[in-house]
């Protein structure tokens, strides 16, 4: 056990991995600070170029694009007072005033602190946590993994979603597109409607591009298209005071960091919630909690330093219900999922036994990206500030060519580019008539699992009707999610 | 549109697609139960179903709502010659970097997609016409040996 550690660690230590998690970072941050982009975007447009990786590079690659991206969130929306990720919006609120002051960055080094905080809270819990949970997970059964997926995608059509209706049909449109290709059981072509490229089955990349990336840009365009006002970037005060935290500051947002990296850390772990639930509920415990709550929203560091700890440490510990249960929290962890499977592995708590090493070599590299974090945010960021000020009639057109040659890239196909296109106008459709894509797509991730448990279920039941009887754990996640539907039901009678 | 508008005919729409599904694609175009395991079906017709149930019981709130209150909020407008200016370059690139080869395809559909979003100078749009293109043109072509098309 010791050795794989170890080695485990060691590999993560590789040149070409520290090479990778860099980038990821970098990349991760400047992607995070353009208005508009967010990590999973630009997860989706990176996932072709994990490829030509190593499998622990790749993956360490991805995270440390998730990671850079939420800090890039906080330098427009601190900046700009335009959030850059939605889980960024509460860092505004103190972040903005600050740099209106001024105090631009120091309100962004308290960011960057607060982030590294958070995350390096999260990834303690979660390289203490997963193992044991794993090793729980081990003694579920098709039954429970089966009940288990009805009750993830219910919790995360019903929370993450503003119609839990909406989200369901969402969900069930996704597993139903998940299921296009060949038949696990007779080997026959499902739903192709003989067109021979369907027979692979739909690839994640061109669904992730075309949903995550290509509509979004749509959207933005359609925003920013006809507004000719410029945004102006604030200045920065060259007093030392009003440009460094100091220790007893940070030290001042202990209390703070510690109650918001936990709520955050708690909240990413569940699936559906996400990062902006997680700094939302933050901010609003550290104005609870403060003595002087009225002067929040003017300029305090313990606003942004509640926001940023808590949705950074949703980094790390939504990978808890993805590496112990395979199934993921959030949209992130969804399309890492995708890369792991790119790279001949499935997440869940096998990998603990089949792939210990990969593991920890996982772990290592969080915690390198996390170090890189602050390295990279401590000396770019004045680079990283001129940024948010890439004017977008020159960036998303070269966003829209990278996701039509990323889609490409995935299985050199251009049908792959069709696919992506005609997901991309479905997304549109989706958030126009408010209906969520991320559980579509979480839907379609999940749809192999769920099958595969129905039919080991079914088989193994001799298709006994009250099969899930007999399973104890199995009923009480059917009868919760029973319930969480039923409340839902309940609502819409009520009116 | 209003939303409660938007909402009927969205939850229209997806009765019919997944009523359709039920009656004629997933049978149509599912391969048959070859006597073991589980039917190909399966899956799909419970997805389908669902959804069939949750766009009735969407309809029901609909009309539920709009017996209660006429009208509602104004939802976001859909741009159709505004998607249809960015998505049909898209559809055309792949054919046309075949017919003519990726460098010349992409610096036109650059500067499509470029005056499609706005972009009047020259400077700009020459410079990010060119440069991208010819910037992934050598990292799939050298650096990552990717066939082109």
């Amino acid at each position: 056990m010791f050795d794989m550690i170890c080695a485990g660690f060691a590999e993560a230590l590789h040149v070409a991995n520290l090479f990778f998690v860099l980038l990821g970072v970098i990349a991760g941050v400047i992607a995070g600070a353009i208005p508009g982009i967010n990590g999973p975007m630009a997860i989706a447009l990176c996932i072709p170029l994990s490829y030509y990786m190593s499998p622990v590079a790749a993956i360490g690659f991805l995270v440390g694009l998730n990671k850079g991206a939420f800090f890039g969130g906080s330098i427009s929306g601190i900046l700009l007072n335009t959030p850059g990720t939605p889980e960024s919006a509460a860092t505004t609120w103190d972040g903005h005033p600050l740099a209106q002051q001024g105090k631009g960055e120091k309100a962004l080094r308290t960011a960057l602190y607060a982030s590294v905080t958070g995350d390096a809270f999260a990834t303690l819990v979660l390289i203490l946590v997963a193992a044991p949970l794993a090793a729980v997970a081990l003694y579920m059964g098709p039954p429970e993994v089966f009940a288990l997926i009805c009750m993830a995608m219910t919790i995360i059509a019903g929370l993450g979603t503003k119609s839990m209706i909406r989200g369901l049909i969402a969900a069930s449109l996704g597993v139903l597109i998940g299921t296009i290709g060949i038949e696990p059981v007779s080997a026959m072509p499902r739903l192709t409607f003989g067109i021979v490229s369907l027979e692979r089955g739909i690839s994640l990349i061109p669904i992730g591009i075309g949903m995550l990336a290509f509509s979004e840009i749509i959207i933005q365009l359609e925003r920013i298209i006809g507004d000719k006002g410029k945004t102006e970037v604030l200045s920065f005060s060259p007093r030392p005071e009003d440009r460094f935290v100091s220790l007893k500051e940070y030290l001042g947002c202990a209390v703070t960091l510690l109650r918001s990296s936990i709520a955050g850390t708690i909240v990413g772990a569940l699936p559906g919630l996400g990062a902006p639930v997680a700094s939302f509920f933050a901010y609003d415990q550290a104005v609870k909690h403060s003595k002087h709550p009225e002067e929040f929203g003017t300029g305090r560091l313990e606003g942004i330093a509640a926001s940023e700890s808590a949705n950074s440490a949703v980094v790390a510990s939504s990978l808890i219900p993805l590496f112990t249960l395979g199934i993921p929290g959030n949209m992130a962890a969804a399309l890492l999922i995708g890369a792991f499977v790119l790279h001949g592995m499935t997440p869940g708590p096998l990998m603990f036994e089949q792939n210990a090493q990969f593991i920890y070599a996982i772990y290592g590299s969080l915690i390198v990206a996390n170090i890189f974090l602050l390295g990279v945010g401590q000396l770019g960021l004045k680079v990283f500030c001129k940024m948010v000020s890439i004017p977008p009639l020159v960036l998303y057109p070269i966003i829209i060519f990278t996701c039509v040659m990323g889609s490409y890239l995935s299985q050199y196909s251009s049908f792959d580019v069709t696919l992506m296109i005609a997901f991309s106008l479905l997304a549109y459709f989706m958030r126009k008539f408010e209906y969520s894509f991320i559980c579509l797509i979480i839907g379609f991730i999940l749809a192999p699992i769920w099958e595969t448990s129905l039919q080991q279920v079914i088989i193994a039941s001799e298709q006994d009707p009250f099969m899930f009887f007999k399973h104890p754990v199995a009923d009480i996640l059917m009868v919760l999610t029973f319930i969480v539907i039923c409340k839902s039901v309940f609502s819409i009678r009520k009116g | 549109m209003t939303q409660t508008l938007r909402n009927g005919i969205s939850y229209s729409i997806v009765a019919l697609f997944s009523g359709s599904l039920l009656l004629w694609i997933i049978p149509g175009w599912s391969p048959e139960y070859p006597g073991y395991g589980v039917p190909a079906t399966l899956l799909p017709n419970i997805a389908a179903g669902f959804m069939l149930v949750l766009a009735l019981l969407g309809i029901l709130r609909t009309v539920q709502q709009r017996l209660k209150s006429k009208g509602g909020t104004e939802t976001e407008k859909i741009h159709w010659r505004h998607l249809v200016a960015f998505l049909f370059p898209c559809v055309l690139l792949m054919p046309a970097m075949s017919l003519v080869g990726f460098i010349p395809a992409g610096v036109v559909f650059m500067t499509v997609i470029q005056l499609a979003c706005g972009q009047r100078r020259w400077m700009p749009l020459t410079i990010v016409a060119i440069l991208p293109v010819v910037i992934v043109y050598a990292l799939m072509r050298f650096a990552l040996g990717v066939p082109m098309p």
